[in-house]
């Protein structure tokens, strides 16, 4: 028998393949050009037959959109306390650092995961995964940290600024924020992995979508949590 | 957990969230404008926002290309870099227009207040933000590659430092223009 046959059992075994999601042609192309799977498929959505600033904004506007609508609706909860954030001077200097930091935790989670995934360091169950239960624990605290400093300091520059120190106020700040920080990890650290994954399976580059979502959900919340934390508490 | 990439983040957050507080101090100079100028505040964290998610995102595709060899970490004529400046640069215009738009009709609508100058106030500092901020995203992200870091631990947190500033500059300079 010449070594073209195959099997029966193999054959049907083959032709039961999902040819979608591990071509014939992508091995060997990896083979030939000797690149990872993570390049293979970078290459399908920015290769030399692809228009490379079209691909992009296909794929982002409607993310952006979204974003730009979601913390919009953010920027209702801070109108609505405007009054609190002229007279409570720090709750108006800690806003784009809290911004920045849940934002940031959102970025650095969400371009993490997708790295991870494009270099095959996540296989089988993500949240068993120790690559990301470890990237969970190192935001978790990089959080509560960040929390306290934005809180500290925002105090201290309002001072600088003439504002007067109450420490029942201040320690008032300190839980708004830490309360809206811990929440929104959690919520930040669902979305990626759930919609990540879900992303990268389509065989699209979740750097395109994930950022964006993390971003706004993690503005939205942190901008209506602060402002009713501030409603409640303040 | 208290690795590298624990220091690094951490590190880079520090000097975020200074930056994020340096921003918010400028804004307590501006309350005078703030109440005065309608739907300002309402604009404030979606261009904030808008301005980090699309740095952030040119940078994480930088990084990625630059993990898998597909562009060299220099500013010279690659289609993928390219690509990805005009893209960065149409959509920045664009979405600081829908967030002026946005602005404008969330003001009208829930506040009562009409006032189309933020739309206008929004398209000038979204122009002035995106000439200043991709530049400084490439150049930093190729920096940081050449030198061995990798560039998704530091981009995210940098962007949102430099771009909150930039961007409550660009709009105190709309805020003048207008």
């Amino acid at each position: 028998m010449s070594h073209h046959h195959i099997s029966q059992k193999l054959r049907k075994q083959v032709i039961k393949l999902k040819r979608h999601r591990y071509h014939i042609l992508q091995h060997k192309i990896r083979e030939k050009h000797n690149v990872s799977r993570g390049t293979v498929f970078y290459m399908k959505e920015y290769g030399p037959h692809s228009h490379v600033s079209s691909v992009i904004i296909k794929e982002s506007f409607k993310m952006l959109v979204l974003a730009a609508l979601l913390t919009s609706l953010g920027g209702l909860g801070i109108q609505g306390i405007k009054q609190n954030l002229i007279l409570i001077l720090p709750l108006l200097i800690i806003l784009p650092a809290l911004n920045a930091m849940v934002g940031n935790i959102g970025t650095v989670v969400s371009s993490k995961f997708t790295t991870a995934l494009y270099l095959g360091k996540i296989r089988g169950s993500a949240l068993s995964s120790p690559h990301i239960k470890e990237l969970f624990l190192t935001s978790l605290v990089i959080a509560i940290l960040s929390a306290i400093y934005i809180s500290s300091l925002s105090y201290g520059l309002a001072i600088l600024k003439g504002f007067e120190f109450s420490a029942p106020l201040f320690l008032k700040i300190i839980s708004i924020t830490l309360i809206s920080t811990l929440l929104l990890v959690f919520l930040i650290f669902g979305i990626s992995v759930f919609l990540g994954l879900k992303i990268y399976r389509a065989q699209e580059d979740p750097n395109n979508f994930l950022i964006p979502i993390t971003t706004s959900v993690a503005d939205l919340g942190s901008m209506l949590v602060f402002s009713l934390l501030v409603l409640l508490l303040l | 957990m208290f690795n590298k990439d624990f220091k690094e983040i951490l590190g880079i957050q520090i000097v975020s969230m200074t930056g994020g507080l340096f921003a918010g101090f400028l804004l307590a100079f501006i309350t005078n404008k703030l109440e005065v100028i309608p739907g300002l505040l309402l604009l404030l964290p979606g261009f904030l926002e808008i301005r980090g998610s699309i740095s952030g995102s040119l940078s994480a595709r930088i990084s990625s290309a630059l993990f898998l060899k597909v562009l060299k970490p220099t500013i010279s004529k690659q289609k993928i870099l390219y690509g990805n400046i005009t893209a960065a640069v149409v959509l920045g215009i664009i979405l600081s227009l829908i967030l002026g738009v946005v602005a404008f009709l969330l003001s009208f609508l829930v506040f009562q207040i009409n006032y189309p100058n933020i739309i206008l106030m929004s398209l000038i500092a979204g122009v002035l933000a995106t000439i200043i901020e991709i530049p400084l995203t490439l150049s930093a992200t190729f920096w940081l590659f050449r030198r061995g870091h990798d560039p998704n631990n530091i981009m995210g947190p940098y962007i949102t430092t430099i771009g909150d500033i930039v961007s409550v500059c660009s709009l105190m300079l709309a805020i003048v223009i207008l």
